[in-house]
């Protein structure tokens, strides 16, 4: 009778689980459709592309728009560009943001309380206010057409990450840091060897979100840079539909290349992007 | 030890001497002036330009020529605003030499000895301000009806010469099959802002009068209600819309006049090289008039070289500017593109033989009916709104009438 | 001299905040601060990139009244805010419940999720506006699978909006992640209670997950209210017309001109700074109201527990 009675049980859970995974199945596959859509297409011989009704796989596999895409863009010079403008506004944000966020989470002045509502206020701020000031300012000192309006800004720390590894910092207990200081050591030494390896995952998180968003960026590299050679691959993808009309093939090969390095960083940092996420949650 | 001191003393005394030699080798090369032209171009048309730009280098020693496609045209603009320009000359369109020499980022030319005889007044009054020349054209485009032969004669239908046998045409060219669903339509319009102002003009309407937009000029307010009416009334709004966005892109192997998705179109001359490209059956006719007078009117548009006032170099970008539109150069490159040539005596020149059908869009270049927008500060603006208009009319959201008028009262904030 | 000791104690400590806090004051003052005052400045005046400002007064503002674009961009914007946020928000929530499911490869099920956010909206744009295209695009396909009315998603009119919509809602996952952890900071001892009372996992959901996970959800309304408010690469790229050089509407009958396009235009286009500027300004009028209706609401439906 229990031996039933469990069977039945399992059974139901074993549905029940099920169910789960179909569901869980669904919800991936809403978001990673249009991701197999433009790979496939990218792999698609032009004349199957434009098929009523479309169809998913192509008859035959073809690298033709990666060559395309890459012959008719400076793929590899874009690529550079970006990755040395995403690369120095990393290393801005790793030393600007975490030296605020510190002085906001564990020192003691007067003002610091002014200074943190305002980083919670400028992350509300919409940028088209700031937007033609700062170019103006930019141009005035004639670095338009430079990758300095890109890249000085992490420098001077970013908001939304200066409040993320705050709210991290805020978890260390003070007796750690009253420990160290009866020690006799430094505010600066006790900033380098305690508090930033303790705050290495939420750095980690800083770091791969601006990486990403430097990334994508689109507003920015296309008011600032007037040159070709110094486009970004946002920049570079956009012109790219204006000089050679909508092909499609190769404009989904052009994609994914560009998202490739992306989802690399984000495989490589997964864990503590996600950290990194829930940490921005409000605490 | 003795040896290698006196072997290492030769040989950097030879290297000296190699050095000073290539050196002094180098002294005209450097003198050189550098001179980058940043074009919208792109694709074919970018490699047409290269060409030219290599002959360029190739017929002289004293400017390097530099091309750069560079096809954004808020990017243009913007690096037009820093204190050292990024190029010495570039390209645009005649609709925004008015803003721009208001702005004073376009070198005035008047100075530098440009011969102006030869260029069609028509075109020259889009780029002259207050007697000032502000831009060259390198080519113009005019707008002419082309048609499907073999749809036309499937259809028993004649290329129609008059208003009434266009709206007539139409009528017989849209077809709707038995589930409703539309599946041709008589005219296409591969640009609605390009048909629309072309019909204005066919109706004896302008768009600009007397330095003032008139976007409700009574001919202006007759080509949009026949565009309506003919287009897409008989189908509605939404059938042509749902109709329209399966469309291949323009001028690719799935462009939709190629196959077959409409029957005629008001389009440019360049489509006179990518539909005998496309080895398809076409034809050509002057945009019919709503009287024989105006029988192929139709607007001119150009496309134009300038100097930004913070280019580099600009005297040896006014010489690239002469190269580029003296007569054999802007054959060449107007022949390449399949554009018309900007100069009077190339409208007789026979390079554009080739080019099937190219007579009727040529001979708009000296037809008195032939409209171009002038020079005036609005005209980017204006434009903007015109096609929203256009829009919201094709969409069924707006009434002919109510669309220009709108425009019209937004007219009233240009000036300021 | 205690007191002398103490003042001298505070000054070192401001100067040690401030050392520390250095570069984002600047930052503050620079990239903030002025540029703040710039705008509003420039608001008031009618200049380009390439003359010098001149005092207009209010002409701006009352241009702003009169000018029906202005109107259908804000309408467009708000339109946009005010269904994409809840639809966000309600998509988060379900989606978060799913990935709290106790299932194999949790890790790989969140990475999907988020993937679509890591994707350059440019190439987002591009993609959909594939996906979306009435003929060849699957979303139609899928839909005629179902047997649903296709949209003419990119020539509609009354579509083009939802189609900026679904674009938006892609990038979900961010948010699903958030109240993911959200979620499992719930304490269980909560739902084994309830369950014991025989509550259903509705009535578990109302009376414990909504108001559990209320102040992140304050906190993202608030981040996607702001997010929405801005929206400008998604559309400029859905509505970008390719292979001709001829001006389009932004979207079919304008649906896609948000405000931060029609700015743009203003801007960069029109090259009408002071009339850009002033639109700023509203914008940030507006952000604010919004911001200060969403946290004095809250305190009717946002539930701070003892946590």
């Amino acid at each position: 009778m229990a031996t039933v009675e469990a069977n039945r049980f399992l059974t139901r859970h074993q549905i029940g689980q099920g169910l789960r995974y179909l569901l869980a199945f669904g919800l991936a596959a809403v978001f990673v459709f249009p991701f197999i859509v433009m790979l496939l297409t990218a792999f698609k011989p032009n004349n199957e592309i434009f098929t009523a009704p479309p169809v998913l796989l192509p008859s035959r596999w073809t690298l033709e728009h990666f060559a395309t895409a890459l012959n008719q863009f400076p793929f590899w010079r874009y690529l550079v560009n970006t990755l040395f403008i995403a690369g120095m506004s990393v290393l801005g944000t790793l030393v600007a943001s975490p030296l605020v966020a510190y002085s906001l989470a564990k020192l003691k002045w007067p003002g610091r309380q002014v200074v943190f509502i305002a980083v919670l206020a400028t992350m509300m701020l919409p940028p088209q206010v700031t937007l033609i000031p700062i170019y103006m300012m930019w141009n005035g000192i004639g670095a338009t057409d430079s990758y300095l309006p890109l890249i000085v800004p992490a420098f001077l720390g970013t908001p939304f990450f200066i409040f993320l590894i705050r709210q991290f910092l805020m978890s260390i207990p003070n007796e750690l840091i009253e420990a160290a200081k009866m020690d006799g050591a430094s505010e600066l030494w006790i900033y380098w060897d305690i508090v930033l390896p303790i705050a290495r995952p939420a750095l980690v998180a800083s770091a791969v979100f601006q990486f990403v968003w430097t990334w994508t960026d689109f507003l920015n590299p296309l008011i600032y840079l007037n040159d070709d050679k110094s486009y970004t691959l946002s920049i570079g993808l956009y012109s790219f539909l204006g000089a050679h009309g909508v092909q499609w093939g190769a404009l989904m090969a052009a994609c994914v290349l560009f998202t490739l390095p992306a989802i690399f960083i984000f495989i490589f940092g997964q864990r503590y992007f996600m950290g990194g996420i829930a940490a921005g949650a409000l605490k | 030890m003795q040896p290698f001191v006196y072997g290492a003393l030769r040989g950097g005394v030879i290297g000296m001497a190699a050095a000073m030699a290539i050196g002094l080798a180098a002294v005209p090369a450097q003198a050189q002036t550098k001179v980058t032209f940043s074009y919208l171009w792109g694709g074919a048309e970018g490699q047409a330009l290269e060409q030219i730009i290599s002959d360029f280098n190739a017929s002289q020693s004293d400017i390097v020529l530099e091309g750069v496609s560079s096809p954004d045209m808020t990017k243009q603009l913007a690096s037009m605003s820093s204190a050292r320009g990024a190029f010495d000359i570039s390209d645009n369109f005649a609709g925004n030499v008015a803003a721009w020499a208001d702005q004073g980022i376009l070198l005035p030319l008047n100075d530098y000895d440009i011969d102006l005889s030869d260029f069609p007044d028509s075109v020259m009054n889009q780029l002259t301000v207050d007697g000032q020349v502000y831009s060259m054209p390198i080519a113009t485009h005019t707008y002419q009806l082309i048609y499907n032969k073999k749809l036309l004669d499937e259809a028993g239908v004649a290329p129609p010469t008059t208003m009434d046998e266009l709206a007539d045409a139409i009528k017989k060219l849209t077809k709707v099959d038995a589930d409703g669903n539309v599946t041709q339509i008589g005219l296409g319009s591969p640009s609605l802002d390009n048909s629309i102002k072309t019909l204005g003009y066919a109706f004896g309407g302008d768009w600009n009068r007397d330095g003032k937009p008139t976007p409700t000029d009574p001919g202006a307010v007759e080509a949009v209600q026949f565009f309506y009416d003919n287009v897409i009334a008989p189908i509605g709004p939404e059938a042509y819309n749902r109709f329209v966005a399966g469309f291949g892109p323009y001028m690719s192997d799935q462009d939709p006049f190629v196959r077959g998705k409409y029957a005629m179109a008001i389009d440019g001359e360049w489509r006179a090289k990518f539909n005998q490209e496309a080895g398809m059956d076409w034809g050509v006719v002057p945009v019919p008039g709503k009287t024989a007078d105006l029988n192929g009117a139709t607007g001119v548009d150009a496309s134009t070289l300038f100097i930004p006032t913070n280019a580099p170099n600009k005297e040896a970008a006014v010489v690239v500017l002469k190269y580029l539109t003296s007569p054999p150069v802007m054959e060449k490159f107007s022949h390449v593109l399949g554009n018309l040539p900007a100069r009077k005596s190339l409208a007789e020149s026979t390079a554009y033989n080739d080019l099937p059908h190219f007579d009727v869009w040529l001979s708009a270049l000296t037809n008195p009916n032939t409209h171009g927008l002038p020079a005036v500060l609005y005209m980017a603006e204006y434009n903007t709104d015109l096609v929203s208009a256009f829009d919201a009319v094709a969409q069924g959201i707006q009434t002919p009438e109510a669309a220009l008028q709108s425009v019209a009262d937004r007219t009233a904030s240009y000036m300021q | 001299m205690a007191a002398r000791n103490s003042m001298a104690k505070d000054g070192r400590a401001l100067l040690k905040g401030l050392a520390f806090a250095s570069p984002f004051v600047v930052g503050l003052l620079v990239l903030y601060a002025y540029p703040i005052l710039a705008s509003g400045y420039y608001s008031f005046t009618d200049f380009s990139l390439f003359k010098a400002p001149r005092w207009v007064g209010f002409a701006n503002y009352e241009r702003m009244l009169a000018d029906a674009k202005f109107w259908h961009a804000l309408y467009n914007t708000l339109f946009f805010t005010f269904v994409g946020v809840p639809v966000d928000i309600a998509i988060s929530l379900a989606g978060a419940h799913i990935l709290n499911f106790k299932l194999r490869g949790q890790s790989l099920w969140r990475a999907l999720v988020y993937l679509p956010s890591i994707v350059p909206v440019v190439a987002a744009g591009f993609l959909w506006r594939w996906l979306l295209n009435a003929q060849y695009g699957f979303v139609n396909e899928i839909l005629r699978w179902f047997g649903i009315p296709q949209p003419n998603w990119l020539l509609d009119p009354s579509w083009g909006g939802i189609a900026v919509i679904i674009i938006m809602l892609w990038t979900v996952g961010g948010t699903m992640l958030i109240y993911l952890a959200a979620l499992k900071d719930v304490p269980v001892d909560l739902y084994e209670a309830a369950e014991l009372d025989g509550a259903s996992h509705w009535q578990r959901f109302v009376d414990i997950t909504w108001p559990m996970v209320s102040p992140v959800t304050l906190f993202q309304v608030i981040v996607l209210a702001i997010a929405f408010l801005q929206i400008f690469t998604q559309p400029f790229v859905l509505s970008k017309d390719p292979g001709l050089t001829t001006q389009s509407a932004v979207g079919p009958g304008d649906s896609m001109l948000t405000y931060a396009i029609y700015l743009f235009q203003n801007a960069f286009m029109f090259l009408k700074m002071g009339y850009a500027s002033a639109m700023a300004w509203v914008m940030l009028l507006v952000t604010l109201a919004i911001t200060l209706l969403l946290l004095w609401s809250s305190k009717k439906w946002v539930f701070y527990g003892n946590r």
